[in-house]
């Protein structure tokens, strides 16, 4: 009992939970929209990382600029795939079909190119800065810096995102695209602009997610890949394309890993985890929050 | 054929006769090998490519590789990305001696690579010193063609470990240890050493490779207050060991993390809150009897603009240099060349190497510990460059 009550562990929880959402999200949004399957997510968690590492070490950038500029640099990397190998794809309606297991090649194909030229530009050697490493104790529970703040700067955007969605014109031209997609052309929205803005929100947000994870974690060219399978169990846990169920299910996986660890044992951690999302496809494979977020 | 036309064709031909006796002259030694530059160890394998690259430009720089009768030729690589994947080692190996018939071999990075490799040496009987290879498998390696100058190795380790914390008042320890095999190899050889030693175990867990948070593991151990952890991490996890060490700020004086802490990066990451951490590693650029010792340490530094790993990079260059003084003995025959590292006695930047079987003799096993951001040689007493120094806070 006094584990799940520990404070201590709920702040792990949430931090982790917190991160999984965020690289969730930027996933969700390519995948509801563009039913693009982007297994090259990670990669651009890993890029966002690189850019604070180097931003902080060449130049004294803190990480929360480097946000701004690495989720730049990647919506770019998002304008150039879709300029250069969706748009066409996506607009002719026999290669549309086909766009999901295609993009699951070519993301593949980019992941790869990705990880080799970051290898070729800055070598495989492992990177890292020390940043807001001070720790603070509330309520007799212990926080570094700089995870209270990627738990901070994760959860706003997460959130930020959703209000986005909720309140904003072009969130409900996005979320029209998600759900019915021909429905909203006809309605009048501009689909190549929703897809176009998308990519590039989704593909920013896991540069932002990469920014965070750089400020703990050791940084290096072949580092994105567990963040792509952690970001695909989540939004099918949550449910694919639905981005609000996505971040709660982001959260779920955090406590579910750090109250699982600790009442069992670390060993159980991959089969907690792996679990969860075999149970989810087995009972609700639409996702165990679908409806209760959409109605 | 005109005249000029025919003069030209003659003048080019001379040209590239000239050309081609001295291409003879200059002709190169090749040296093949295969890396990790891409898969799971790939982040790994610089350290060890970096002091095969800086022994190339030492030696070129010097006039090439010395052979038995004064003659110096330059060396030049032949290397291929093996993927992480021990049977594209394999391959490769197999291609550098038929196809590309390369001179001399040097080590692919990592303990399956080296194991993956050890028959196809035998039956192509091409000599190669091994480096980044630490396993008590190695010893079941058929001695032979390939010869491991680590004395890092988990059985010995546990012993020594189990010595150090006992002559330093360690009395209880957590254990936390990687799934994955070197961590596992060691906390097996351990157990039973800390038992002997009268060391009590309070914590023994073992974790995913892929972990993201160890809370609740380090909250067990801050409760269990045990007078020692030892992390048997792996460079990923020992960044998360660090940090969420500090955050639990956890009391323990003696704190062991098995594979990170001799990484710059790791250093660069953690700062001050890592001095007092002890690692796995038995070379340190601060031993005085080491002469060579700094001279690497500072021409790394120099050259790639990061600290050399204690354990990869130390290694690497040394079995480049037992490689080069058993060339400048026996030459490049492979049998000769097999002969003079079985039997001979090397001048390293760890000191004195010599094999019995595949394995050297004369290294101690040993610690190290990071003292203002350095990494000084704690242990065994006869090699140390500083005295062990409980940790303080983090």
């Amino acid at each position: 009992m006094d584990t799940l009550l520990s404070g201590q562990l709920l702040f792990a929880a949430l931090v982790s939970g917190s991160l999984y959402a965020l690289v969730a999200l930027g996933l969700n949004l390519v995948y509801g929209t563009l039913r693009l399957l982007n297994i090259a997510h990670g990669d651009l968690v890993m890029i966002g990382a690189y850019t604070a590492f180097w931003m902080f070490s060449l130049f004294a950038v803190p990480p929360l600029v480097s946000l701004v500029l690495a989720a730049a640099l990647c919506a770019l990397l998002g304008w150039a795939v879709y300029a250069g190998l969706f748009r066409r794809m996506l607009a002719k309606p026999d290669l549309a079909k086909r766009v999901e297991a295609n993009s699951l090649i070519l993301f593949y194909g980019i992941s790869v190119i990705l990880q080799n030229l970051t290898a070729l530009a800055f070598s495989s050697t492992s990177r890292g800065y020390q940043y807001l490493d001070t720790v603070i104790t509330w309520q007799g529970i212990s926080m570094t810096g700089n995870r209270l703040l990627s738990l901070g700067v994760a959860a706003t955007i997460c959130f930020g995102t959703l209000l986005f969605l909720r309140f904003h014109l072009f969130g409900w031209g996005l979320r029209a695209v998600i759900e019915r997609r021909e429905a909203a052309q006809v309605v009048g929205v501009n689909l190549n602009r929703v897809q176009l803005l998308t990519i590039c929100g989704g593909f920013a947000v896991a540069g932002m997610a990469g920014v965070l994870v750089s400020m703990t974690e050791q940084i290096t060219p072949f580092m994105g890949f567990p963040f792509t399978i952690v970001a695909f169990v989540v939004i099918i846990i949550g449910g694919l394309g639905n981005i609000g169920a996505g971040i709660l299910a982001g959260f779920c996986l955090g406590l579910v890993e750090t109250f699982g660890i600790a009442l069992t044992s670390p060993g159980y951690r991959s089969i907690l985890i792996y679990g969860l999302f075999v149970g989810v496809l087995m009972v609700r494979p639409e996702g165990i929050f679908t409806k209760a977020v959409r109605s | 054929m005109k005249g000029p036309t025919r003069l030209a064709f003659a003048a080019l031909g001379a040209v590239m006769g000239l050309m081609a006796g001295a291409a003879v002259a200059q002709d190169p030694v090749t040296i093949g090998y295969s890396i990790a530059r891409t898969g799971i160890y790939a982040a790994a394998a610089p350290s060890q490519e970096n002091s095969y690259k800086l022994w190339q430009t030492q030696v070129n720089a010097e006039g090439g590789l010395l052979l038995p009768g004064g003659e110096r030729r330059p060396v030049e690589f032949v290397s291929y990305d093996d993927q992480s994947n021990p049977a594209n080692t394999v391959r490769i190996y197999e291609k550098l001696i038929t196809q590309d018939k390369v001179d001399l071999l040097a080590a692919p990075w990592g303990t399956p690579m080296h194991l993956a490799l050890a028959p196809v040496l035998q039956r192509f009987k091409m000599p190669m010193v091994g480096n980044t290879a630490a396993s008590v498998q190695l010893r079941t390696v058929a001695p032979g063609y390939i010869w491991f100058p680590t004395s890092a190795i988990p059985d010995a380790m546990g012993a020594e470990l189990a010595k150090m914390m006992k002559a330093n008042g360690v009395t209880s320890a957590a254990l936390l240890a990687n799934e994955l095999p070197y961590s596992q190899e060691f906390r097996s050889f351990l157990i039973p050493a800390l038992e002997e030693a009268g060391i009590e175990v309070k914590v023994d867990e073992s974790y995913p490779p892929d972990i993201k948070d160890m809370t609740s593991m380090l909250v067990q151990v801050r409760d269990a207050a045990p007078d020692a952890v030892v992390a048997m991490t792996y460079p990923a996890d020992a960044f998360l060991f660090a940090g969420q060490a500090k955050e639990l700020g956890l009391k323990a004086p003696f704190v062991l993390s098995l594979i990170g802490p001799t990484i710059d990066a790791y250093r660069k990451a953690n700062g001050t809150a890592v001095n007092g951490i002890v690692s796995s590693a038995h070379w340190s650029a601060q031993a005085d009897k080491w002469p060579k010792g700094r001279p690497f340490f500072d021409a790394y530094v120099s050259a790639f603009g990061e600290e050399p790993d204690a354990l990869d990079s130390a290694l690497s260059y040394m079995s480049m240099e037992i490689l080069q003084q058993a060339v400048a003995k026996a030459g490049l025959d492979p049998e000769a060349l097999r002969e003079a590292i079985a039997t001979g006695s090397f001048d390293t930047i760890n000191g004195e190497v010599r094999f019995e079987g595949v394995q050297n003799v004369v290294t101690p096993t040993g610690f190290v510990q990071i003292q203002d951001g350095k990494i000084e040689l704690v242990w065994p007493e006869s090699v140390k460059t500083a005295d062990y120094a409980p940790k303080q806070g983090w």
